[in-house]
């Protein structure tokens, strides 16, 4: 560990830069030097997304003040030097492509955030420890990113977007091709949570597989099947 | 537009969804202008500055899916970041500028408003725990981006001593809003 590790440590470590950088107190270079940071190091990114989150309710003291209307035709000269025509066509929402095409983007998002860590890691198992799965909305906002871990048997989601209905719960199912539904389980309320998979059905995890989630009674599928609507869905993909 | 139809518009404009876009600018240009504005203090740059934002907007929308932020303060963090980046390039040039308009900025602005219809949040109880120079220190870092270097002239100390200032600031605040 070099000098300046030891120093930063002592000043709060990384999480104090991340604060640093979020307040916008830090000078040019090194202002510079957090931001490539924000692009390389998820985890240096997860800080600073958390002191943003954190400080967000000052931003209600910005008074909102109408731009000129000059300003919206500039972007769009800018955009037309940047990118195709708009692709935008009607029905595009509800598309599959298009949610595929987000759950890929968003794939890649958290697959570079989990890999990271990973690579780093000398002994790498042999495939499909791990399995990553984007549940993309169908007609709802909810939206989940799921983490599949054999070895612990455990599977972390993390929730996007989407409120469950009142009295409602969310249920995970695993679903093989096409087999009936395996209820994984009823999913915690939370931002970032976990659900233990029976070794029974660690095995039935592999890349390929898709999982959904229904909104169901309070507690659960009463009868073991899902009886309310998927409310979104995705491929297990190995990472 | 409640927070969930913006995040539609934010997830549709990282599909290139022009429409989306063009909506998701008439419904939140105004709050990011202000940003600008209020950081730059200068129209003309803001301006700019604005035109900058959206295009970022346009090729980073994907990114709004990994973060923890409301919409909203997602689009307000990259016009705030945008900005600061802009008046750190330029801050040389019009020190004396901002300095000028420091003076003239009002005490119990529409910032102290915000203060008092928000003191429900934790950052605000947290902040009052500070002393109080140090909590305007971090609020004046935030909404009118100041550097260390601006910080420690207005407050009168060397900067090595307003950075460690700061620093056990944000660690406490840090605790605070932990507890």
């Amino acid at each position: 560990m070099s000098t300046a590790d030891t120093s930063e440590r002592e000043h709060g470590g990384d999480d104090i830069v991340a604060a640093e950088y979020v307040l916008g107190v830090l000078p040019s270079e090194e202002r510079g030097t957090a931001a490539r940071r924000i692009d390389a190091e998820p985890g240096f990114a997860r800080l600073v997304d958390s002191w943003e989150v954190r400080f967000a309710p000052m931003a209600s003291a910005y008074e909102p003040v109408d731009p000129p209307a000059s300003v919206k035709p500039a972007i769009d000269r800018r955009l037309a030097g940047a990118a195709a025509p708009a692709a935008a066509r009607p029905g595009m929402w509800a598309s599959l492509a298009f949610w595929r095409g987000l759950a890929v983007a968003a794939l890649a998002a958290l697959a570079l955030w989990i890999v990271v860590p990973y690579v780093i890691a000398p002994e790498q198992q042999p495939q499909q420890l791990r399995l990553v799965a984007s549940l993309a909305p169908h007609d709802s906002d909810v939206h989940y990113f799921v983490v599949f871990d054999a070895r612990t048997a455990d599977v972390g989601l993390s929730h996007v977007t989407g409120a469950r209905a009142d009295g409602r719960d969310f249920e995970l199912w695993l679903i093989e091709g096409d087999k009936a539904p395996e209820s994984i389980g009823v999913i915690p309320v939370g931002a970032s949570v976990h659900l233990a998979v029976s070794q029974a059905l660690v095995d039935r995890f592999s890349s390929g597989a898709v999982l959904a989630i229904s909104m169901e009674p309070a507690g659960g599928s009463p009868t073991g099947e899902p009886t309310g609507p998927v409310v979104a869905s995705g491929d297990l993909k190995t990472i | 537009m409640t927070p969930q139809d913006i995040t539609k518009l934010i997830v549709r404009t990282s599909m290139r969804d022009r429409s989306a876009f063009d909506l998701l600018y008439r419904q939140t240009s105004a709050k990011l202008f202000g940003v600008c504005l209020r950081v730059l203090n200068d129209r003309a740059e803001a301006e700019e500055a604005l035109q900058e934002v959206f295009v970022k907007i346009w090729t980073k929308a994907d990114r709004f899916a990994v973060s923890d932020l409301s919409p909203i303060s997602w689009l307000v963090a990259i016009a705030r970041n945008h900005a600061i980046d802009r008046i750190r390039a330029r801050r040389q040039r019009t020190a004396e500028l901002d300095e000028a308009l420091e003076v003239a900025d009002p005490q119990p602005g529409p910032e102290a408003q915000a203060v008092a219809a928000g003191e429900n949040e934790r950052i605000y109880r947290c902040l009052d725990e500070l002393e109080t120079d140090r909590a305007a220190a971090v609020r004046g870092a935030y909404l009118k981006g100041e550097s260390y270097a601006e910080l420690a002239e207005r407050h009168a100390v060397p900067l090595n001593t307003m950075r460690t200032w700061l620093r056990r600031s944000l660690m406490k605040l840090r605790e605070c809003l932990e507890r």
